[in-house]
């Protein structure tokens, strides 16, 4: 990662308002912005625009800098999100998500430019209290096969309503292929949400900055 | 015609619009989230008959204040909410002032 980038993602994140879970699909007409900062191996930005509540289109921008090699990976891709179940409980909601999309990467353990596949998907639950989330997240192409397997789990000190501020601890694992970090990364956050915006942010076992930022308008 | 079938027939002209609903209360699932039903309250608030939006996750309820007169059909509104992503359970209109449902939910208008 690129000291600019790495100092914008990081000054975002400090800076911008941080909720339950993330979810790539806002609502209908919604545009979702989501930054996340991942503990000096991972930044990534998306935008996506939701044309309907269960499918959204857009894209984003990726980049892998590992701490075990010097293998560094850039990916700008695009991408459709589908949800495709949600259950809407009386008192909770839970939804199954899943993405695929294209793109084209650069890196410093290839030449020129690889084009990449992009798959995912995302199972969450939530009521006011708790949440869990599970989601996992592939770019390959012929030079990487990256994986990001992230396992969320929260719970609220107070239940907010609309229009107040909603405050979530969370604690987050999260593992990486292709030697991108060794072992299990584990971080706790602190998850404020208002409003459209959402801010979390953190510190991993490994003692570095965890932090995403959401807005949806 | 005389003056009085006139009046009276003014008057009668007047009775639907005195007799529609201030608001519409509607019962949502899946209601938990601030950040996600933001959704709610924007598709509700294009409404032209739409004068205010009350949302409240602990009641699973979204009201919407009627302007004078207007109404918007069970139909549309089922579409609004499930074009949020949500599931309406109930609808019911009543004569309530969406400032006593604000009260009655311990909200202050924003």
């Amino acid at each position: 990662m690129t000291r600019w980038s790495e100092n914008l993602v990081g000054a975002l994140a400090l800076i911008a308002p941080v909720c339950a879970f993330t979810k790539p699909i806002a609502f209908a007409n919604g545009t979702t912005v989501m930054l996340e900062y991942g503990a000096g191996t991972m930044w990534e930005a998306q935008i996506f625009y939701a044309p309907q509540y269960n499918y959204s289109v857009g894209g984003g921008h990726v980049e892998f800098d590992s701490d075990i090699t010097p293998e560094t990976v850039r990916i700008t891709y695009a991408r459709l999100n589908y949800l495709l179940h949600r259950w809407n409980l009386e008192s909770a909601q839970a939804n199954v998500f899943v993405w695929g999309g294209a793109g084209a990467a650069t890196g410093n353990t290839f030449s020129g430019t690889e084009l990449t596949g992009n798959a995912g998907a995302q199972a969450d639950y939530e009521t006011r209290r708790v949440y869990a989330s599970l989601k996992t997240d592939l770019q390959k192409a012929n030079a990487f096969n990256i994986r990001v397997d992230t396992l969320q789990l929260g719970i609220a000190p107070y239940k907010h309503d609309y229009n107040q501020i909603a405050t979530w601890f969370v604690v987050q694992a999260r593992q990486y292929t292709d030697d991108i970090h060794h072992g299990t990364e584990v971080a706790a956050l602190l998850r404020l949400f208002k409003g459209g915006a959402w801010i979390e942010a953190g510190i991993t076992n490994g003692g570095k900055l965890q932090a995403m930022a959401m807005f949806n308008f | 015609m005389t003056p009085h079938r006139i009046l009276l027939i003014a008057f009668l002209s007047l009775v639907p619009m005195m007799l529609r609903a201030a608001t519409i209360e509607m019962h949502v699932n899946g209601l938990v989230c601030a950040f996600c039903a933001q959704g709610i309250e924007k598709k509700l608030r294009k409404f032209p008959a739409t004068a205010d939006v009350v949302v409240s996750l602990e009641q699973h309820l979204v009201a919407v204040a009627l302007k004078d007169g207007e109404d918007i059909p069970d139909t549309e509104l089922r579409k609004a909410l499930t074009n949020a992503g949500y599931t309406v359970t109930a609808i019911e209109r009543s004569d309530t002032s969406i400032e006593a449902i604000r009260s009655r939910l311990g909200q202050q208008k924003p």
